[in-house]
């Protein structure tokens, strides 16, 4: 690295000679007989061979390896396994989240095309570590073509003694069942999700009770992305320590980035966690289009808010420097936007997504996401006022935690912070006010928030 | 006297008791499906979870689910037809009403506004003489404005029918692929390659899809809504 003081630092180490692990270049992959050939269920069948290892020792090896979800939150995988109880006889559930929704995202895709037996052998660890019963696949309706392919490899699974009753001739049995959804952002949320599977409307669930507790059915269940479950067979070939040293200290190893938008070289990527942003635009995908001006990024789908182009200085791509520079990882669906872009008619866009999708079960949401879609709208058409950002940040606070699901929340934020970042362009838009203010004091006597970030 | 005329209700409800499209004697499943929803029957704790594939089903087979057809569905699982009716309204794959013959989604969703998603929904528009939402007279295409469909790195795209998507689309790539669609022809399957196995693997890693294509510079969006 020839960074040295005063310039930023990449958290990914030597991320130009780095090996993919998710997706390494090896020919079909996809194929069952190729992933074999290759070491694929080698994992598996050591810990399964193994007396000494004991399904506790796998959940402690992911918890070591501090890998933590690539769904979003970003919470860590081996704390959520020891969530689940210990065995009753109460069948035990594993639903692997293939919904994929969040605008921007379409690295699992990728994944479940070019490395599924990855994600199927992550899921049977996972099972393993679990005394799960079932897993159940929930992938999003629109990813057809996708389904079939992987219909035809898991078929290849129950076929050679992978998947299905005493796998590999041992004593551990586990299912895997792929769940076909039908267009429903709001069901890559957990307990909507397990709601879906149940046969019913994807209306998110109150927790407590959390589904480690009370899932499926009413019976222990765990919810994992597809990207984390395809990581838990590295966890245990290259060692935690591996995985832990790899990429950001609090939030390490490898990761797809989907990267789109105004670059030249668009696409999914991977490498460490702790990418400088800087690098990934103008390194990884060969710069911004047409030599403009990089404006906004938003770093991880359409629900974390975006960062102004200083914001994204020296930041990189992990949960700490983003929570540092004002936003989140999400799913690391990377949107960038070059100077051309307007952001009242992003937020719009935005804006009419969410009121599109909410599942309609909490007022403050079915509601709220109408309202701001509208008032949006208008400011977008011309017809705002300056009290109309006003009544956007009252709106927002008013449905900030205060539904069953993080959705409005996830509603709320691109709201609250492209309005707080890109300021100027909302006012620029909005009616002459018959009493001016500056940009640095509010417009309304009882507003609730700091016009601009600080 | 107030002026409201409390007989005339002020949204329009849909139509409580439409005439039924599909005759009682072709609600039948024959023995190869009532085999796949037997097993699909054995893969959940209980029946009713198999709705969504039994609703998908229902709908290759009569092309959308009118009322009778949800209630035939619930039946098959012996659930309620509130609860089925529930489901089928949900989700937005499931087609409630007579679709053209090609279901035309185009994602305008935030990367696809940004890369042109709204020229090529413009451009159909225009093709087709219809606006999005409705279908052609000759009930061959339904075009319809869809949210992200997971594919936005090679922005813009649509799918066909809930089923082929269709990548970096150009205005002159879609008039091949109506001009297809007229004739039958449906596009196929297509692998998108990664910008990394371009630079070590020269090119896609598939040897089983015929048809590869890769992640292109997006093009500038003229329209933005």
């Amino acid at each position: 690295m020839e960074a040295t003081n005063g310039t930023p630092q990449s958290k990914a180490g030597d991320w130009r000679s780095y090996d993919r692990v998710l997706l390494p270049p090896i020919e079909d992959l996809h194929q069952l007989e190729v992933y074999r050939e290759h070491g694929g269920y080698g994992q598996l069948r050591d810990v399964l061979d193994d007396p000494d290892i004991a399904p506790g020792d796998v959940t402690t090896a992911v918890k070591e390896s501090g890998l933590r979800g690539r769904g979003g939150a970003g919470f860590s995988t081996g704390m959520k396994w020891s969530f689940m109880p210990e065995p009753d006889d109460r069948p035990r559930y594993l639903a692997c989240n293939a919904d994929e929704s969040e605008p921007g995202t379409f690295k699992d895709r990728q994944l479940m095309e070019y490395n599924p037996h990855l994600m199927f052998e992550g899921i049977l660890l996972a099972g393993y570590a679990m005394s799960i019963d079932v897993c159940y696949v929930y992938v999003r309706g629109e990813y057809a073509d996708w389904i079939v392919h992987m219909e035809e490899q898991l078929e290849k699974l129950y076929d050679a003694g992978l998947v299905g009753e005493n796998i590999l001739g041992s004593d551990f049995s586990m299912e895997i069942v792929l769940h076909k959804g039908a267009g429903a952002y709001i069901c890559g949320e957990e307990t909507s999700l397990l709601e879906s599977l149940e046969g019913k409307r994807g209306y998110p669930r109150y927790k407590p009770p959390f589904p480690a507790q009370k899932g499926l059915w009413g019976c222990p269940t765990t919810i994992n992305n597809v990207e984390t479950l395809a990581c838990v067979p590295l966890v245990l070939e290259k060692g935690p320590e591996w995985f832990a040293n790899t990429g950001a200290e609090q939030h390490p190893g490898p990761v797809l980035y989907g990267i789109s938008g105004h670059v030249n070289r668009p696409g999914v990527y991977e490498y460490p966690t702790g990418m400088l942003i800087s690098d990934l635009i103008e390194e990884v995908c060969g710069g911004m289009r047409d030599g403009k001006e990089f404006k906004a990024l938003v770093p991880g789908g359409s629900s974390t808010p975006p960062l102004r182009a200083d914001q994204c200085e020296g930041t990189t791509m992990d949960s700490e420097s983003l929570r540092e520079a004002g936003s989140m990882m999400g799913t690391a669906g990377m949107l960038v936007l070059d100077e051309d872009t307007d952001m009242v008619s992003y937020l719009r866009r935005v804006t009419h997504f969410y009121q599109h999708e909410s599942c309609g079960q909490c007022t403050p949401c079915r509601e709220g996401t109408g309202w701001l879609e509208r008032i949006v709208t208008r400011i977008d058409e011309g017809e705002g006022q300056m009290r109309d950002l006003d009544l956007l940040f009252d709106l927002c606070d008013q449905m900030e935690g205060r539904t069953i699901c993080a959705f409005a929340d996830a509603a709320a934020w691109p709201v609250r912070y492209t309005i707080q970042r890109f300021r100027e362009e909302f006012e620029a838009k909005v009616k002459p006010s018959i009493h001016p203010v500056s940009a640095d004091v509010s417009s309304g006597a009882d507003a609730t928030a700091p016009a601009t970030e600080g | 006297m107030s002026g409201f005329d409390i007989k005339r209700p002020i949204v329009e409800l849909p139509d409580q008791d439409p005439e039924q499209q599909i005759p009682d004697e072709e609600l039948v499943w024959t023995d190869a499906e009532k085999k796949k929803i037997e097993i699909w029957k054995d893969q959940y704790p209980e029946p009713e979870a198999a709705i969504m594939k039994v609703l998908w089903l229902a709908q290759e087979k009569y092309d959308y689910l009118p009322p009778e057809v949800i209630r035939f569905c619930a039946d098959t699982l012996d659930m309620d037809h509130a609860r089925a009716y529930g489901v089928a309204t949900f989700y937005t794959q499931y087609y409630k009403e007579e679709e053209g013959t090609f279901v035309l989604d185009v994602c305008t969703c935030f990367t696809c506004q940004f890369t042109g998603g709204y020229d090529i929904l413009h451009h159909l528009e225009e093709k087709l003489g219809i606006h999005a939402g409705e279908t052609t007279d000759d009930g061959m295409f339904t075009l319809q404005s869809v949210e992200c469909l997971g594919c936005c790195g090679s922005a813009p795209m649509m799918q066909i029918t809930n089923g082929v998507y269709c990548h970096n689309l150009t205005t002159e790539k879609v008039d091949a692929i109506i001009d297809g669609l007229e004739n039958g022809e449906v596009p196929e399957f297509t692998s998108v390659t990664l910008p990394q196995d371009e630079d070590e693997m020269g090119g896609n890693r598939r040897s089983d899809v015929a048809k590869t294509e890769t992640y292109q510079t997006q093009p500038r969006a003229e329209h933005t809504e």
